[in-house]
């Protein structure tokens, strides 16, 4: 009889129990785990069963491996990303990989090519596939269409689970697209019935500066505002505050004066503060909206002898009557 | 002149002065500048008739004449002075809230007869006054004259001008028509008149018939003989004076409504604008954009007697003024204390505008009237960014768009990119022309106005029977009183007009009433407008 080495099978040595295990592991340090900890969990198991054991995991995409200073990491993947990832082939979860990492601003079809060096027959065939299992959506950029070439091709991509940020948050998003369109309408209109309340309601009750009622509230402060009294999830930027207030000014309620303003005040821009307050209309209602014909939709075709004439005009009797 | 004018200015003739007068007018106003017989031939009246009717535009300023070449006089109707008639109850009122009743009825009277000499005008106001006064109590002519020169002084009153006194009779013949020259200086001259007397009550004549002497009733015809002793100066109302205080009531109401809201001192900056438009009431002509330059000093000494700010309140309030986004007062300079001027015509443009806006609020919505003062903020913006701006939806704020341009509020400018002007490859910019839009809008107002005044006519015609009726019981019950009748039999007379009938007179007074009050309301529109194009006009 030769001499048979017989390695002891250590016991789990069951392949689906070592990976278990690592998923477990992996729950337990959400950050990640390198080699070294599974090795120290599992000493039992030799390094080419815990490399098979890994691979397969990272394959059935419950693994991810990612690389830090110490070595290599592994973390469990998202179970909801992952079952949806199911399916698709490693191109795609490529490219899913790279709109996911350009976060809340999106990312262009074109650099989504130069990232992963794929052709953009294959890049187009992708992002429909994954448009159509709607992890991914298509966002026409405002900041980008400008009203030279106004481009359908160039249509920006975007991670469907984050919020919009505000560069989106526009009339013609919030009104073409159905996702998170009411959401980011219903956003922009709150602000607004807050912002109007809340700078009239400043206005109103504030401090005096000097000896009238210029609110010392700029944008700054008016942001602080907001984001204490309202629930948002998103946090707006100044911009967005200044946007909300160009259509207060718009509608007739507030006005905006610059001063000069030391560096290092609160909400100073480039040496220079915008301030604003709720005024009222200077003249009322004029003269010719208060009779009828000033309103009247068919003032142009009203002549004494016609059809309509001011002898026998309903909107004039009406008017009389009140 | 437009359609619309014409229309309006003839409706008015008609009111005030009839028909012939009318026809004569509205011809003169078609055609510009006519001799008196083609104006004869042409209207198909009687040239005796024309002559009457064109005395009696002359006398209310509302044709002028003038001789050309080969000795022709030729008539010339003013359409726009046609139109002030519009705005008679306004000056009235404006006179009573300075001068009281007496001014009332001065400037009442002046307008209703054009022109008038000072001795008439008291004398006329004062037994008007009189009666209206308690028994026994007469009103004096000197209480009038004062008032007469009090308008004087402030201009609200001016004399007509006059033939001047050749020193040389010329043996000459006579020019065809005189011409009449006034001086500056001479404008507001009031003649050094000792009218001494009381208001006359206008006793009803069955009372008096048996109670006067014989020899009193003789002496009043003999006063009348005496001649009047400033014949020949007649006295008109001062327009322009009168447009100027609106113009100023319509610029410290602003700056109420705009600086005012929430200050603890009730209307502070109101009331220094409005010292300060006092001050160069006299000083700065009409028509100027900007009014002299004042010193704060100045102002602090004008403040109303009792309005106790100090100097230094009333400094941070004209800073305050001078900084402000409307732009009305502006700081000119430093010396005493920092120079300030009211800046006239910026002021106007901001009233229009805002008349702008109100209308387009009114009748397309307030979102419309967002895009519209974006437009008006930005001067030149694309669909694309007016959608941005705004925060509207892109449906709705073209179709918002397209509804007020085809209002003519806004208008389109076209930046082709080629020389070919295709519509693909050209910019398409929106854009707001305040003048051509208040133009625009200065026309739907006359417009109205004559459908205000049609309305009014025709009810006033549709219930004709019942007024009839009812101004009879009213004859009826007059006389019947002054025979001394019996309650019973006046209660029988009244009840002749039935209750609905009664209800229906009511709601008449109220319909014709309201449409009068319309009228003028758009009339202050009007002011606005005109004020603005006027001052525009000037500039350029």
């Amino acid at each position: 009889m030769a001499d048979v080495k017989v390695k002891v099978q250590p016991p789990d040595a069951d392949p689906v129990e070592i990976e278990n295990r690592i998923i477990e592991l992996c729950h337990q340090f959400p950050h990640g785990i390198t080699d070294q900890v599974i090795q120290n969990e599992m000493p039992h198991i030799e390094a080419q069963q815990r490399a098979v054991a890994i691979n397969r995991l990272l394959s059935m995409g419950q693994l991810d491996l990612l690389r830090s200073n110490t070595g290599l990491l592994y973390r469990i993947k998202d179970s909801q990303n992952a079952g949806k990832m199911k399916g698709s082939d490693n191109q795609e979860k490529l490219v899913y990989q790279i709109i996911e990492d350009a976060g809340n601003k999106g990312i262009w079809s074109r650099d989504i090519r130069y990232k992963s060096n794929l052709p953009l027959t294959e890049i187009n065939k992708i992002l429909k596939n994954l448009e159509s299992k709607k992890l991914i959506k298509a966002v026409k950029s405002v900041a980008v269409s400008s009203f030279l070439f106004p481009s359908p091709k160039c249509a920006l991509y975007m991670f469907c689970s984050e919020y919009v940020s505000r560069s989106y948050c526009s009339s013609s998003y919030a009104s073409s697209y159905a996702f998170e369109h009411l959401y980011v309408k219903t956003q922009c209109r709150v602000l607004f019935i807050i912002g109007e309340e809340t700078v009239i309601f400043l206005a109103q009750n504030c401090y005096f500066r000097r000896l009238l009622n210029f609110t010392e509230e700029g944008g700054k402060a008016l942001w602080t505002f907001y984001c204490l009294k309202t629930l948002q999830k998103v946090e707006l930027s100044m911009e967005d505050i200044e946007t909300i207030l160009n259509t207060l000014i718009y509608d007739g309620k507030v006005e905006m004066t610059i001063i000069a303003a030391k560096e290092g005040t609160v909400g100073s821009v480039d040496g220079h503060m915008k301030l604003y307050r709720a005024v009222n209309p200077i003249i009322p209602p004029t003269g010719l909206v208060r009779a009828p014909c000033g309103l009247c939709p068919v003032f142009d075709d009203c002549h004494e002898g016609g059809e309509i004439s001011p002898s026998n005009c309903i909107y004039m009797t009406e008017w009389l009557e009140f | 002149m437009t359609q619309a004018e014409i229309k309006l200015c003839s409706l008015l003739l008609q009111e005030h002065f009839g028909e012939i007068v009318e026809k004569i007018g509205v011809h003169l106003i078609r055609t510009g500048s006519q001799p008196l017989r083609v104006i004869a031939h042409d209207t198909g009246t009687s040239l005796d008739q024309v002559k009457k009717a064109l005395c009696v535009l002359i006398q209310h300023n509302l044709v002028i004449y003038q001789v050309h070449k080969r000795g022709v006089v030729e008539y010339e109707a003013q359409c726009s002075r046609v139109l002030r008639m519009l705005r008679y109850p306004r000056y009235i009122y404006t006179a009573k809230t300075l001068y009281s009743d007496t001014g009332e009825l001065i400037v009442e009277e002046l307008l209703l007869n054009g022109k008038m000499t000072m001795s008439a005008v008291v004398k006329k106001v004062a037994d008007r006054l009189t009666e209206t006064m308690e028994d026994g109590k007469t009103m004096d002519y000197a209480e009038v004259s004062n008032t007469f020169m009090r308008l004087a002084d402030t201009h609200f009153v001016q004399r007509c001008p006059w033939v001047p006194a050749t020193e040389n009779s010329d043996p000459g013949p006579l020019p065809p028509a005189p011409i009449l020259v006034i001086s500056e200086k001479d404008m507001y001259l009031v003649p050094k008149l000792s009218l001494i007397g009381k208001g006359k009550r206008r006793r009803s004549s069955d009372e008096d018939a048996t109670g006067e002497p014989k020899a009193k009733r003789s002496k009043h015809s003999t006063d009348n003989k005496e001649p009047i002793p400033d014949d020949g100066i007649y006295w008109q109302a001062n327009l322009d004076r009168f447009h100027q205080h609106f113009r100023d009531q319509a610029i410290v109401s602003a700056v109420a409504n705009r600086m005012d809201q929430f200050t603890f001192q009730t209307q502070t900056s109101s009331e220094i604008v409005r010292t300060m438009l006092r001050m160069s009431e006299i000083t700065t002509p009409s028509a100027a954009p900007f009014t002299q330059p004042l010193s704060s000093n100045e102002i602090f000494r004008s403040l109303p007697v009792g309005y106790n700010i100090s100097k230094q309140v009333l400094d941070q309030y004209l800073t305050l003024l001078a900084d402000d986004p409307l732009e009305f007062v502006g700081k000119s300079g430093d010396s005493g204390g920092g120079m300030y001027v009211i800046n006239l015509h910026k002021a106007l443009g901001s009233l229009a505008t805002a008349t702008l806006e109100s209308v387009v609020q009114e009748r397309f919505g307030s979102r419309c009237a967002r895009i519209f003062r974006l437009v008006l903020q930005k001067k030149h913006l694309e669909q694309k960014q007016v959608e941005d701006f705004a925060m509207i939806p892109a449906k709705e704020a073209k179709d918002m768009l397209y509804k007020m341009l085809s209002g003519n509020f806004i208008s389109l400018q076209e930046i082709p990119k080629t020389p070919d002007h295709a519509p693909s490859r050209t910019f398409y910019l929106y854009t707001v022309n305040i003048l051509s839009a208040a133009r625009m809008l200065l026309h739907r107002c006359y417009k109205s106005i004559a459908n205000l005044i049609e309305r009014r006519q025709f009810e006033t015609k549709e219930n004709k029977r019942l007024l009839e009726k009812s101004q009879r019981v009213e004859a009826i019950i007059a006389s019947m009183q002054a025979t001394g009748a019996e309650e019973a039999q006046l209660q029988e007379i009244e009840e002749m007009i039935t209750a609905p009938e009664r209800q229906q007179l009511e709601t008449l007074k109220r319909n014709v009433n309201k449409l009068d009050a319309s009228e003028i309301q758009v009339d202050e529109t009007i002011f606005l407008l005109e004020s603005y194009i006027e001052s525009t006009m000037k500039r350029q």
